[in-house]
C-alpha cells in the first residue's frame, strides 16, 4: 500500500511537498519567532544569514550523504556499507584535526581553512584506498572495503595521536569537528554542496538500472551490459565528493548514509529507480529534522548534530540487524 | 558460428586451471561441458562469458571477444552463474526485467516480454516476491528464466527471416531443480537450440547429459579430454577413466544409459 502510493507520480508530490514542509517548519524553529525576526534588521540578517541557509544546507547534505550510501551499499553489494567506511570521512576529520592543531600552535585563525584541510584530506584518504584496493579481477569490491577499514584505522590513530599534541582549545574544535555540527553554514558551502550534488542528481537517472544488475552480482552485471569497473569508478568519485564535501562543511555526520537507504529500502524495495529518490527526500529531510533537535533541545546551547543522528541512527541500525537476521536467518 | 575458440590458456598462482583449449561453438546445438570436480568446467564457462582474462583467442561472431563493449557482449551471450546472491530486495518481477538491459526496448516492450516470460516459466506467483525469500530451486528458475529471456532477444536476420544467434552459457543449472523443472529446462535448452542459439551446458548427470546434449567437451585436469558427438565421447571406458568410476553402457529402445557401480 505504502509502497504503491510512493512508486507513483504522486510519490514525487508528495516527497516534495513533505520536505518542503520540514524545512519550513525547520525555519520556524528556534529562540526568537521569524515574524519578530522579519521586524528588526537585525533579525532578518539572523534569519537569511543563519536560518536559511543552516536548514538547506542541512537538506542537502542529508541528501548528499544518503544518496552517496545508496551508490556506496550498492556498489559493493555489502548493506552494511557507508561513506565512511570507504575512508573518506577518516581523511577528511584527519585533515581538519591537523589543520587545527597547526593553526592553534602558530596562533593563526583557521576557520576559514578547515574545511579546505578537511576537504584535501577526504579526497587524499579515497584516492589511497583506490590505489590499495585497486584490483582488476572481480570481487576487487571486497579488497576496497579492506583498504578503507585500514586508511580508517591509520586516519583515527593518528588524529588520537593529534590530540595528546592539542591544546585544550584545539582540543575542544577537534571533538567539535568529530562530532559534526551545522552551526557554520553559509552560502558558501550550501552553494558549493548543491553544485555536487545536482551533479550526481544529472548523472543518476540512466544508471537506475545499471545499479539494480550489479546487486545480483558482478559476473551478472558483466553479462548483462554493464561495464561493472567503469560504473564503480564514477560511483566512488562522486561518492568521495559527496562525503568530502559534506565532512568539510560540517564535521563527520554518522548514520545518515546507512540507515537512510534501508529505511527507503524497507518501504519500497531495492529497486533504485525509485530507491534513489526516495533517499533524496528521506536524507535531507531526516538531517533538517535531526538538526532542527540539535539546536534546541538544550537551547539556547546545542548538540553537535552527530551525537543526535547517532542517537537516532545506531538504534534503529540494531533493530534493522535483528529484523534482517530473522527474517533470512544469516 | 557463434564463437570460436583457439588455444586458451588460464593460469592461477603458477599452475594451469585451463591449458590449451579449443573448438568450435555452433548455433542450433546443446554442448555439455562434463568433466570431474575440479576438472575446469566453471573457469571454461566463465572465460567463455569474459568474465576472466585468459591467454589465447576467444571470437564471438567473427571477432575477438575482446573488441565488444559490455553492452554488445550481452546482445551476444547470457551467462547464468553457479550461484548468486542477493543481499537487498528486489522482486522476482523486477530481477527478470534486467534481462531486457542490453537491448533497446520500449517501456512496453519490457513489460510484455517480462509477463509473458512469467508465464511462460509458470512463475505468476512468485512474480512479486523478494527474491531472497524464493528457495534454491525457485531463486534457479528465475534466474534461468531470466538468462533465457536475454537469450531470446539475441536475434539477426538471415535469409529474411530471423534467427537466433545467441550463446547461453549454464553453469550448473539443474543442481537444484525438481525433476518436473529439470525437464522444463531441457525442453527450453532443445527450443533455444531449435531457433539457432548455442547452448553450453555444464552438467553433473551423466545421464542427463546424454540425453540433452548434441556433443560433449569432456574435460579432465584442465585439458580437453574428448570432444565430440554424445555418443561417440561418452563412451564406458572414457567415462570410467576419467570419473575414476566403472560405467556400463546401456541400451534400452534406441536410449543410452549409464550405470554406474
Amino acid at each position: 500500500m505504502i509502497k504503491k502510493l510512493l512508486i507513483s507520480p504522486l510519490g514525487w508530490l508528495l516527497g516534495i511537498l513533505l520536505s518542503l514542509g520540514i524545512c519550513m517548519a525547520a525555519l520556524f524553529l528556534g529562540s526568537i519567532d521569524v515574524q519578530t525576526l522579519m521586524n528588526t534588521d537585525i533579525g532578518s540578517k539572523i534569519l537569511w544569514d543563519i536560518r536559511v541557509p543552516r536548514v538547506l544546507l542541512a537538506f542537502v547534505i542529508g541528501a548528499s550523504l544518503s544518496l552517496a550510501g545508496v551508490l556506496i551499499q550498492s556498489n559493493v553489494r555489502n548493506p552494511l556499507a557507508d561513506p565512511s567506511l570507504i575512508g573518506v570521512s577518516a581523511g577528511a576529520a584527519l585533515g581538519a584535526a591537523l589543520m587545527i592543531v597547526l593553526a592553534d600552535s602558530v596562533d593563526f585563525q583557521a576557520q576559514y581553512y578547515i574545511p579546505i584541510a578537511a576537504f584535501i584530506g577526504g579526497i587524499l584518504a579515497t584516492m589511497a584506498v583506490l590505489k590499495l584496493g585497486r584490483n582488476d579481477m572481480p570481487g576487487g569490491m571486497a579488497l576496497l572495503i579492506l583498504a578503507g577499514i585500514a586508511i580508517n584505522v591509520v586516519a583515527a590513530s593518528l588524529i588520537g595521536l593529534l590530540t595528546y599534541l592539542a591544546t585544550d582549545s584545539a582540543l575542544r574544535l577537534i571533538t567539535f569537528w568529530s562530532l559534526g555540527s551545522l552551526a557554520s553554514a553559509n552560502y558558501f558551502w550550501l552553494i558549493l554542496c548543491s553544485i555536487a550534488l545536482l551533479l550526481v542528481c544529472i548523472w543518476l537517472p540512466r544508471q537506475h538500472r545499471k545499479l539494480d544488475a550489479i546487486l545480483l552480482g558482478q559476473a551478472e552485471a558483466n553479462t548483462m551490459g554493464v561495464d561493472v569497473k567503469r560504473l564503480q569508478i564514477q560511483s566512488i568519485v562522486f561518492v568521495a565528493l559527496l562525503a568530502a564535501l559534506a565532512v568539510s562543511a560540517c564535521g563527520i555526520i554518522g548514520f545518515i548514509g546507512l540507515v537512510t537507504p534501508h529505511i527507503g529500502r524497507m518501504l519500497i524495495g531495492a529497486s533504485h529507480r525509485f530507491l534513489l529518490p526516495l533517499s533524496f527526500f528521506l536524507g535531507g529531510s531526516l538531517l533538517v529534522i535531526a538538526d532542527g533537535i540539535a539546536r534546541t533541545i538544550i537551547a539556547p546551547a546545542e548538540l553537535p548534530i552527530g551525537i543526535v543522528t547517532a542517537l537516532i541512527g545506531a538504534p534503529v541500525f540494531i533493530w534493522l540487524l535483528i529484523r534482517e537476521g530473522k527474517r533470512l536467518q544469516w | 558460428m557463434v564463437m570460436k575458440i583457439n588455444g586458451l590458456s588460464l593460469k592461477r598462482n603458477g599452475k594451469h586451471i585451463l591449458k590449451n583449449i579449443s573448438g568450435e561453438l555452433e548455433g542450433g546445438k546443446i554442448i555439455a561441458l562434463l568433466g570431474p570436480n575440479g576438472a575446469g568446467k566453471s573457469t571454461l564457462i566463465q572465460s567463455m562469458a569474459r568474465l576472466l582474462e585468459c591467454e589465447g583467442d576467444i571470437e564471438l561472431q567473427g571477432q575477438a571477444i575482446t573488441n565488444f563493449s559490455a553492452e554488445k557482449l550481452a546482445q551476444n551471450l547470457a551467462y547464468l552463474p553457479q550461484h548468486s546472491q542477493l543481499q537487498f530486495p528486489l522482486e522476482v518481477e523486477e530481477v527478470l526485467s534486467l534481462a531486457t538491459l542490453p537491448f533497446a526496448l520500449t517501456k512496453l516492450q519490457q513489460r510484455q516480454q517480462v509477463k509473458q516470460v512469467i508465464q511462460d516459466w509458470g512463475i505468476e506467483p512468485l512474480a512479486h516476491k523478494d527474491f531472497r525469500q524464493l528457495s534454491g530451486g525457485e531463486q534457479q528458475r528465475c534466474q534461468i528464466a531470466r538468462t533465457y529471456l536475454q537469450l531470446s532477444n539475441m536475434k539477426h536476420i538471415n535469409e529474411s527471416r530471423e534467427v537466433g544467434c545467441g550463446l547461453w552459457l549454464l553453469d550448473e543449472p539443474s543442481s537444484s531443480l525438481d525433476l518436473e523443472h529439470q525437464q522444463q529446462l531441457q525442453k527450453v535448452c532443445r527450443q533455444a537450440a531449435n531457433e539457432g542459439h548455442c547452448v553450453i551446458i555444464v552438467l553433473h548427470d551423466l545421464n542427463q547429459a546424454l540425453h540433452l546434449a548434441d556433443d560433449v567437451w569432456l574435460l579432465q585436469e584442465g585439458k580437453l579430454r574428448a570432444q565430440g558427438s554424445v555418443t561417440d565421447v561418452m563412451t564406458e571406458e572414457l567415462i570410467s577413466e576419467v570419473f575414476n568410476v566403472t560405467a556400463r553402457r546401456i541400451e534400452d529402445s534406441g536410449k543410452y544409459f549409464f550405470i554406474f557401480s
